[in-house]
């Protein structure tokens, strides 16, 4: 069963199509949502938490039809909103313990959670301040601590790192990786920068213009073998590219020297030199870079038919 | 998630029936109602009527605190008259008491966009506005039928006549009265709270609600000369349905008398009205058309 099981939603809202048909089936234990503002992420997020009702086609989360389940998803689901979303009037703690009880835990249960929760994320010390006092950082942790107090399956974390300065960024980050290490706790991160997906996600879908761009497993991208190579070389490289592509190497190469290949598994870096000291010409600079998120990214927007793409490298 | 090891650990614990959140809503919505002093305050001054009526049945009922307060003068009838004027006081603190309590339940809500985040939960938006709604419901009765009854249940104890058998359908009028106002100042106040989200522009909405249309009712009345302006007149209406419901002996002239019908008609409007905005304004997500 996959997180996020999607089938032709399709989702119109103000008369017009915000989603359209998005197919595919997510399973990562930590997915990022990506796309540019207003592809449609959060009116994804929305849809499956059941505040949208999709005009077409079919949102299932952990299993669970978002059309007709919507109560046993939001049962299952902690949910961190992009914009400021608490009551300011209440405390921290007092908050927390009143979304986990609305949650399902009992008043107790919920108080204990609740401290727990709040000393979790940071925010032991402040927890009977009001939360109308908290600065934009502690905001967004105590938005975490209600959606996480009453232990989900899976977390829904939009643009979590929204408006935080470098520190608060990487606690916020180091927090998201804790939670994906414990495992218990499937995560869906929205969000329009690469780095924060990058460093905490292990699928992610691209969604451009309302439509799926690329489903991607970074994970495996990682663990691919297939590297990037960028070379400045000096003295003809034709003999050398023509080589390096008879032993499977996707290569090209370009003015002044520089020539960019893809290596296969079969070859290392060293083959790089023996093949160069063949055809007489020097490396006087070689980078050895993965394909990154960037380029999936990038990849994906220039992307435009529309259709469902697994994007590799 | 211990405090100690700060590490997250999934709750594993029960969960209460689904069915049941409305009531954490409401719990949640009376504490921060009653949380303000000047709630408290407006609570001892609608109680203060009841003392002086309880007194009124006392003495009425007492012939020897009778002759000495009175002096030989007319003994207080202790009738539907009485209960209607009772019930109409009663009635008119609860126009306060839920214009300063219904924006506290709804205005912070959605001044701080709580909404996304409530309604993430397993909650409905009806489930939501119940929560509330029993919430307002509870503190008007505070002040409406409860001490109402209160004052029947001495009456029918300290009179010396049989009187309770003979006027149960008199506690029925009550109950049934102030029913329907609580019930259509609950959903006015939370509508006006929803629709204007600032809470002190709203304590005086749910006012000018009440009390403009009357105003607009009644200069139709005078232009038009017809009666039915007065549909418009909540206050008038309200009076009149009592009187009937309590079986008191008309107040007004009959020339300005409205038939039953009508009168329920324009309540059910306004309750309409009312669901209209709480399903326009109570939502997670405002859908910006075009």
């Amino acid at each position: 069963m996959g997180v996020i099981e999607l089938d032709r939603l399709e989702v119109r809202l103000g008369g017009r199509t915000v989603l359209n048909g998005l197919t595919g089936e997510l399973r990562g234990h930590a997915i990022g949502l990506l796309g540019p503002n207003g592809a449609g992420k959060s009116t994804l997020i929305n849809t499956l938490l059941g505040f949208h009702e999709p005009s077409g086609g079919v949102a299932k989360v952990l299993g669970l039809d978002a059309r007709v389940d919507r109560m046993r998803i939001r049962q299952s689901v902690g949910y961190m909103p992009e914009n400021d979303s608490f009551i300011g009037n209440m405390n921290g703690v007092r908050f927390v313990r009143y979304m986990a009880e609305l949650a399902g835990l009992p008043p107790a249960e919920a108080l204990e959670r609740a401290h727990e929760a709040l000393f979790y994320v940071g925010l032991g010390e402040v927890r009977y301040r009001k939360i109308s006092t908290y600065s934009l950082g502690m905001k967004q942790l105590i938005k975490l601590a209600q959606g996480l107090a009453h232990g989900p399956k899976l977390l829904i974390l939009d643009e979590p790192t929204n408006g935080l300065d470098p520190t608060a960024r990487q606690r916020m980050i180091q927090l998201i990786k804790d939670i994906r290490k414990q495992g218990g706790t499937h995560l869906l991160i929205s969000s329009h920068l690469l780095r924060d997906i990058d460093e905490t996600c292990d699928e992610v879908l691209i969604l451009n213009k309302g439509r799926i761009a690329a489903i991607s497993n970074i994970e495996e991208e990682r663990r691919s073998h297939r590297h990037f190579i960028e070379m400045e070389m000096t003295g003809s490289t034709d003999g050398f590219v023509q080589k390096m592509q008879s032993q499977g190497c996707e290569c090209a190469s370009f003015a002044g020297g520089r020539v960019k290949l893809v290596m296969p598994d079969a070859l290392s870096a060293k083959d790089l030199y023996v093949t160069a000291a063949e055809f007489g010409v020097q490396i006087r600079r070689i980078q050895q870079r993965r394909d990154s998120l960037e380029d999936i990214f990038l990849r994906a927007m220039e992307y435009e038919g529309g259709r469902v793409d697994h994007v590799g490298v | 998630m211990s405090v100690f090891n700060h590490d997250y650990r999934p709750y594993e614990g029960r969960l209460t029936p689904l069915g049941s959140r409305p009531l954490v809503l409401a719990r949640y919505a009376l504490n921060e109602a009653w949380s303000s002093k000047i709630t408290i305050g407006l609570f001892v001054l609608a109680l203060l009527p009841c003392l002086v009526d309880l007194v009124i049945i006392y003495v009425a009922d007492n012939p020897m605190a009778r002759a000495l307060i009175m002096r030989g003068g007319p003994a207080f009838d202790i009738d539907q008259s009485f209960f209607l004027h009772v019930l109409e006081t009663q009635c008119w603190f609860a126009l306060v008491l839920a214009a300063w309590i219904a924006p506290r339940l709804v205005s912070f809500d959605l001044g701080d966009n709580a909404l996304p985040i409530l309604l993430s939960h397993p909650i409905s938006r009806f489930g939501y506005l119940l929560g509330k709604f029993l919430a307002l419901i509870l503190s008007l009765s505070y002040v409406t039928w409860i001490p109402c009854l209160i004052l029947f249940v001495y009456q029918c104890y300290a009179s010396p006549q049989p009187w309770a058998m003979a006027h149960l359908s008199l506690a029925l009028g009550i109950f049934a009265g102030a029913a329907v106002w609580v019930v259509l100042l609950s959903m006015v106040g939370l509508a006006v709270s929803a629709w204007v989200k600032w809470r002190v522009i709203a304590t005086g909405a749910i006012f000018a609600v009440v009390f403009v249309p009357a105003g607009v009712g009644g200069i139709a009345s005078a232009i038009l000369r017809t009666r039915w302006g007065l549909l418009l007149n909540l206050p008038v209406v309200m009076s009149e349905l009592w009187q009937r419901m309590l079986g008191a002996p008309a107040v007004m002239n009959s020339r300005f008398e409205l038939p039953t019908f009508p009168m329920v008609v324009v309540l059910v409007i306004a309750c309409l009205l009312c669901v209209a905005v709480l399903n326009a304004r109570i939502r997670a997500r405002e859908v910006v058309r075009g």
